[in-house]
């Protein structure tokens, strides 16, 4: 039922390469979801999220500093060892300076013929960011009009919109079945949905995530549950880990607030008269991430209704090693499950995640949400 | 009816066998290299103690992190619930423990019943574990027991880092150039390794550790320097048992011992 996905994330590069030669389109790598993806939809243009590969590597150390965290450098890896060399562009939105490190380095090192900086505002929550970020989106609109020739008429906005809302849609209505005391689904068959429909086009994986909705709710589910539990942190494509707590432990993960999971799709564009507006607002309204979430912290009530939504027992946090602006976030985010009786476990992620220790930290974890028989 | 439980450390191996909630016997090896024997090795040491057969021993519990190749286990259960459980059986009284074994150094903090509340393990280093000082004992050509008693003689002040074991290790080998009485530089790492634990202790710290009983467990409480650089860093007196690298395998025990009648019933 999955396969199709998974084939889609772990070949994600063939996918890319023979999608340009059926279609003839661009395919543009993107850095962070919040690049309007809408626009590029529109534009015909193919965005893919340029991730890392979970494999030491030796090529960015003269380019980045070693204390930026590992997803970026992992992903300026991808770059500078050609593994995204099909690419006609690339884009970032502005969310972390590591990231944009990675960005800056690889236009630098690896130039394409388009390549676009969108200086998204952080303080999301004033209301000049939304004026500011339409302002940035219609330049933007305009870059891409003048990289594929072609003018975007509103009629190309809506479809876009369309293509795109249609996705989160169709991914939030599959979640929405994780809530059943036996989830359809795991944590990590979720997490290729995705992380898959990152880089594959919309139009075809919406098919299949439409296919996916008719068989799932009479998916007969053989393995225990366990703990329901959550993943929360900034980027999260580890399949060993997810694949270690669900099999090897025995948990579930219920539900996930990650870029690469439900913050990636849990809102849409509303569609307004003004199409780059309802962009715009769709990306200052989404759940956000933590560089942009203050002088309020709007994400931790929206982590603590998903706790109590999908009825979620313990909940892991991962951080990206020195990534900073969740560094900020993490102790609010453990204090506030905690003051609701949810016990968290914090583990420190890198390129590889070292399964012995971690394994040892989740069952301790868990035995200690079950181990009324153990004392 | 007998149980065993089996801890595989990185360094020592334990093994204590447990009946009707008391212990009969108990042995440590050495872990080495030897893969899964190392599991029978030790159960057959302490069996011989008491003079038990292998069939006599009707569940065991694996702890540690060599817990999950211990072959005959009937159950594998972390170290972490392991040391609560054979800490709340030894200290009832204790709100934290703190354990420092041959890889990984962990705070534990107990509910009212003795359970885990919460806990936290150093990462990714060696720094505040039993390794660094049998490395840096290496280093200074001492023995890992003498550590304690040397450091006793120590008359001045000496810092090592604590952050990082081979960075440790090259200042102790400055240290040893410059001529410092070997005594202060032991005293230096054992206070390195107190500031490590601290450090991991407050992240999990509710109240002050003045008006806690903390316990100290693992192989490394067996070294007086330790014990007193970590006990001046609280300002209070540690709880220590009598055998303190045995009460992960002796709260293993326990479980076997509880765990064994109903799953034993519902196996036949």
């Amino acid at each position: 039922m999955f396969e199709q996905f998974k084939n889609w994330f772990e070949s994600r590069h063939d996918y890319a390469k023979d999608w340009k030669e059926r279609t003839g389109g661009k395919v543009i790598g993107y850095f962070c979801t919040y690049v309007p993806e809408e626009i590029l939809y529109a534009a015909d243009v193919l965005p893919v999220r340029c991730l890392g590969g979970h494999e030491p590597q030796d090529v960015t150390e003269p380019h980045i500093f070693g204390m930026f965290c590992p997803f970026c450098r992992d992903v300026l890896a991808q770059g500078l060892k050609d593994k995204f060399d099909y690419l006609d562009g690339i884009t970032i939105s502005q969310s972390c300076l590591h990231l944009r490190q990675a960005y800056t380095s690889w236009d630098m090192h690896k130039p394409v013929e388009f390549s676009y900086y969108l200086p998204m505002p952080h303080h999301v929550q004033s209301l000049a960011s939304r004026p500011f970020l339409r302002s940035e989106l219609v330049k933007f609109k305009e870059a891409v009009e003048k990289w594929t020739g072609k003018t975007l008429t509103d009629a190309d906005l809506d479809r876009g919109i369309e293509i795109v809302n249609t996705n989160r849609r169709l991914l939030k209505q599959i979640f929405e079945l994780r809530k059943a005391d036996v989830p359809p689904l795991t944590g990590l068959e979720a997490m290729y949905l995705v992380l898959s429909s990152q880089m594959t086009d919309k139009r075809e994986h919406n098919k299949a995530l439409k296919e996916l909705l008719d068989q799932l709710p009479g998916r007969k589910v053989e393995r225990e549950i366990g703990e329901r539990l959550m993943i929360l942190g900034s980027e999260n494509d580890d399949v060993p880990f997810t694949e270690m707590v669900e099999d090897v432990c025995g948990a579930t993960f219920v539900i996930d607030d990650h870029c690469t999971g439900t913050r990636y799709f849990w809102n849409e564009v509303i569609p307004k008269e003004d199409r780059l507006q309802a962009i715009a607002d769709r990306y200052v309204d989404r759940v956000p991430c933590p560089t942009k979430d203050w002088p309020k912290r709007l994400r931790v009530d929206h982590i603590k209704n998903l706790v109590e939504e999908y009825r979620v027992q313990g909940v892991i946090v991962v951080q990206q090693k020195f990534c900073d602006p969740h560094e900020l976030d993490i102790p609010a985010i453990q204090q506030s499950l905690k003051d609701i009786d949810v016990p968290t476990l914090f583990l420190e992620f890198d390129v590889t995640a070292p399964l012995g220790p971690f394994r040892i930290r989740v069952e301790a974890f868990l035995e200690m949400m079950r181990q009324d028989d153990l004392f | 009816m007998y149980v065993a439980g089996i801890d595989i450390g990185s360094m020592t191996s334990k093994a204590v066998i447990v009946s009707g909630g008391r212990v009969v016997a108990q042995a440590i090896t050495l872990t080495g290299t030897g893969g899964s024997d190392v599991a029978h090795r030790v159960l057959e040491k302490a069996l011989e103690k008491v003079g038990l057969q292998r069939n006599q021993i009707t569940y065991v519990v694996a702890t540690g992190y060599g817990r999950i190749s211990v072959p005959f286990k009937n159950r594998q259960v972390t170290e972490i619930t392991c040391h609560a459980r054979g800490v709340k059986h030894l200290l009832p009284q204790v709100g934290y423990v703190i354990d420092i074994g041959g890889q990984d150094s962990k705070v534990i903090r107990l509910g009212p019943q003795g359970e885990v509340q919460d806990f936290a393990m150093n990462d990714k280093c060696a720094a505040g574990t039993g390794r660094f000082l049998a490395v840096m004992a290496g280093v200074l050509n001492v023995s890992l027991r003498d550590l304690g008693p040397l450091s006793e003689q120590s008359t001045q002040k000496v810092e090592i880092s604590s952050t990082c074991t081979v960075f440790a290790e090259s200042e102790v080998v400055s240290r040893v150039a410059e001529g410092t009485p070997v005594a202060d530089i032991i005293a230096g790492l054992h206070r390195s390794v107190a500031e490590r634990v601290y450090a991991l202790l407050r992240t999990k710290m509710v109240r002050s550790p003045q008006v806690e009983t903390i316990a100290l467990t693992g192989g490394v409480a067996k070294n007086s320097g330790v014990v007193k650089a970590l006990e001046e860093k609280l300002g209070a007196t540690l709880a220590i048992p009598p055998q303190p690298q045995l009460t992960g395998a002796l709260g293993a025990a326990l479980i076997a011992d509880d765990f064994a009648p109903s799953e034993l019933i519902r196996s036949s």
